[in-house]
């Protein structure tokens, strides 16, 4: 046991991370402001709950939880159909107000982020808790949505910050009270602690966060390695994990996943949707001008089993037909006829830049190049006249699947502004209010 | 007839293929990409776009410089030290969004469905641009909750407190009795024409 104190000073650096409550719903609630203090809940295109606002949660109504479910828990729920496109512009906005105070801003996920504001005191004339909580106050004035915001010296332990005190939460852990604070958060907090580490680390007599940052740097080392000592470091008030400004421009892998809006057991349907997917991720990996040389499918049945195969290929490919093979025998070899499916899934790992090539032995070079011409010209019709205009025939049979009916359609893409097309809409949230 | 040179097509299809290879293209593609005959014809083009800055001569090889790749971003292409006349005076200009939006982080739009501010050039159907987190003065047009009511009215104070005010005879001014919400100060109104 160490019994020296973490540190002497209340913060050699000051990061902090912010987290929109119910993200989702508070935007809902934002552009339907009569929506305000009632249960919402989003997710309707899909049967599943994407996210419930508070008032839905105090009723029992949680994330993941099936509508006919939700419904009957709660007659007078409100159901939504997903607005992501409203969710990013408010996701951006809320960028944008936390880099009024600092240029660091990590743009973490769409509802959550970091800022580091060290050194930033004198700029602004006050101390840190002051720009945290007038952050805090600005979101919530000009988005009409709260978020609950922890700030201490590191990035693990403002997450822990802003995770105490929910919803909108204002949590400062200076780096004096570190170890007050680690003594009453349990071990499952911890961003990075999986359920594994936390059954690992409770079998070593491990309760709460503190115990695990009061034992020797060595102690971590060799039980968790790289990621433990890291970890021990930044709970401790070692800031190990920088705040990172750039916008995603690498992928470690790209993944599409779709949910059907009623379960499927017509293999034809099934094998549309998960080419469908196919497509899209390698229209992702080629705007990002990525091959993938692993590929992997998922099918998911209607009681949420889950099955999945992945398979390495021998060249890495960019051309969408390059990978339909695999595809096709992965997905031959996990159907059963007759189970009901619900959504399809693929994954393109061991993504790398897509410059010069390398061909096998036995394959023909004239043949792939052809196929990589047509690739090209299938992107520039589909740049021209719309995502997915020109795509693969199993395509044809999506539409025998249930269509998503109008009103399972956010109000913003069913009703249009002149001059919005189904492609282009304009880059301002719209507020629905009958006035 | 002799045939015009369409300089303007010829950057467009270098970049489109600068996107697309992030290289210049071979004498020969620039056949095909300019629509040549000849390999003369491309070499005329090459020294024109050089001529522009389009592209540079590096060791006998064209390279492309800035102001075709687009990496750059300068006031005006600088051509010997000066910017564009004609850029450096849009310098000072603004996009319709400027002149509109004051504060993009707080602003949001409203399709207008009745008629209380018909009198103030407010008719359904009409855009509104409503800004948030501001606190309104009287005269200034708002998206206010009224007693759990949502309307548009002109933000009015007197000596018993707080009015509403339509612009339109058929409705009569309103006071909050239980409760007021700002939702929102109306900054600029939007009609479209077909």
């Amino acid at each position: 046991m160490s019994e020296f104190p973490f540190t002497l000073h209340s913060y050699p650096c000051a990061i902090i991370h912010f987290d929109g409550d119910a993200f989702f719903t508070s935007v809902e609630q934002s552009i339907h402001p009569y929506l305000k203090g009632q249960p919402v809940v989003t997710g309707k295109e899909r049967g599943i709950i994407a996210c419930a606002s508070y008032e839905a949660k105090a009723l029992g109504i949680s994330r993941g939880l099936s509508l006919y479910e939700a419904i009957r828990m709660c007659p007078k729920l409100k159901v939504l159909p997903s607005d992501y496109e409203t969710y990013s512009l408010y996701s951006k906005r809320m960028f944008d107000i936390a880099r009024r105070y600092t240029p660091m801003v990590e743009e973490y996920s769409i509802d959550e982020g970091f800022a580091d504001l060290t050194g930033l005191r004198r700029v602004h004339h006050a101390s840190y808790e002051e720009i945290a909580l007038r952050i805090q106050a600005e979101i919530q004035a000009e988005l009409d949505i709260t978020v609950s915001v922890g700030l201490s010296l590191t990035k693990s332990l403002a997450k822990l910050g802003s995770k105490y005190r929910k919803p909108r939460g204002f949590t400062a852990i200076p780096g004096t009270d570190i170890e007050g604070f680690l003594k009453q958060i349990p071990l499952e907090k911890v961003w990075g602690f999986g359920p594994n580490t936390v059954a690992l680390l409770t079998k070593h007599g491990l309760r709460t966060v503190h115990d695990f940052a009061i034992r020797p740097e060595g102690w971590a080392d060799r039980l968790m390695g790289k990621i433990g000592r890291e970890l021990w470091g930044e709970l401790r008030g070692t800031s190990l994990y920088p705040v990172t400004t750039e916008a995603k421009s690498s992928y470690c892998s790209i993944s599409k996943c779709k949910t059907f809006t009623a379960p499927s057991t017509d293999p034809e349907f099934i094998w549309a949707k998960l080419v469908r997917n196919v497509e899209s991720a390698f229209i992702k990996a080629r705007r990002y001008r990525l091959r993938a040389r692993q590929v992997s499918v998922m099918l998911r049945r209607q009681d949420y089993r889950q099955e999945g195969l992945e398979i390495r290929l021998s060249r890495a490919v960019s051309v969408t037909r390059d990978a339909m093979p695999a595809v096709r025998e992965m997905f031959d070899q996990l159907i059963e006829q007759g189970a009901a499916y619900r959504a399809t899934m693929v994954v393109l790992g061991k993504l790398e830049p897509d410059k010069e090539q390398q061909f096998d032995l036995f394959e023909d070079p004239v043949q792939i190049e052809k196929r990589q011409a047509l690739s090209a010209a299938v992107d520039a019709v589909n740049e021209q006249y719309g995502k997915h205009t020109l795509s693969f025939a199993p395509s044809l049979f999506l539409n025998q699947g249930r269509q998503t009916a109008r009103d399972e359609q956010p109000q913003r893409k069913s009703a249009l502004i002149p001059g919005e097309t189904r492609r282009q809409r304009l880059r301002i949230p719209r507020l629905f209010l009958k006035v | 007839m002799p045939r015009v040179m369409n300089v303007e097509s010829h950057v467009a299809n270098l970049r489109k293929f600068w996107r697309q290879e992030r290289r210049l293209p071979g004498y020969g593609e620039m056949l095909e990409l300019f629509g040549y005959q000849s390999k003369h014809a491309v070499f005329r083009a090459l020294r024109k776009l050089e001529e522009l800055g389009f592209l540079e001569r590096k060791k006998g090889r064209a390279v492309a410089t800035g102001k075709l790749t687009g990496t750059l971003r300068l006031l005006g292409a600088v051509q010997a030290g000066f910017p564009s006349p004609a850029e450096e005076e849009l310098a000072d200009t603004m996009s319709l969004d400027e002149l509109l939006i004051r504060r993009p982080e707080a602003t949001f739009m409203l399709t207008v469905q009745g008629d209380s501010m018909i009198a103030a050039g407010i008719i359904p159907g009409d855009m509104v641009l409503v800004e948030k987190g501001g606190t309104p003065k009287p005269n200034d047009i708002v998206v206010a909750q009224v007693d759990d009511e949502w309307t548009l009215k002109y933000y009015m104070k007197d000596r018993e407190g707080v009015r509403l005010d339509p612009a339109n005879s058929k409705y009569k001014s309103i006071r909050p009795k239980r409760s007021l919400v700002i939702g929102g100060i109306v900054k600029a109104v939007i009609r479209k024409y077909a």
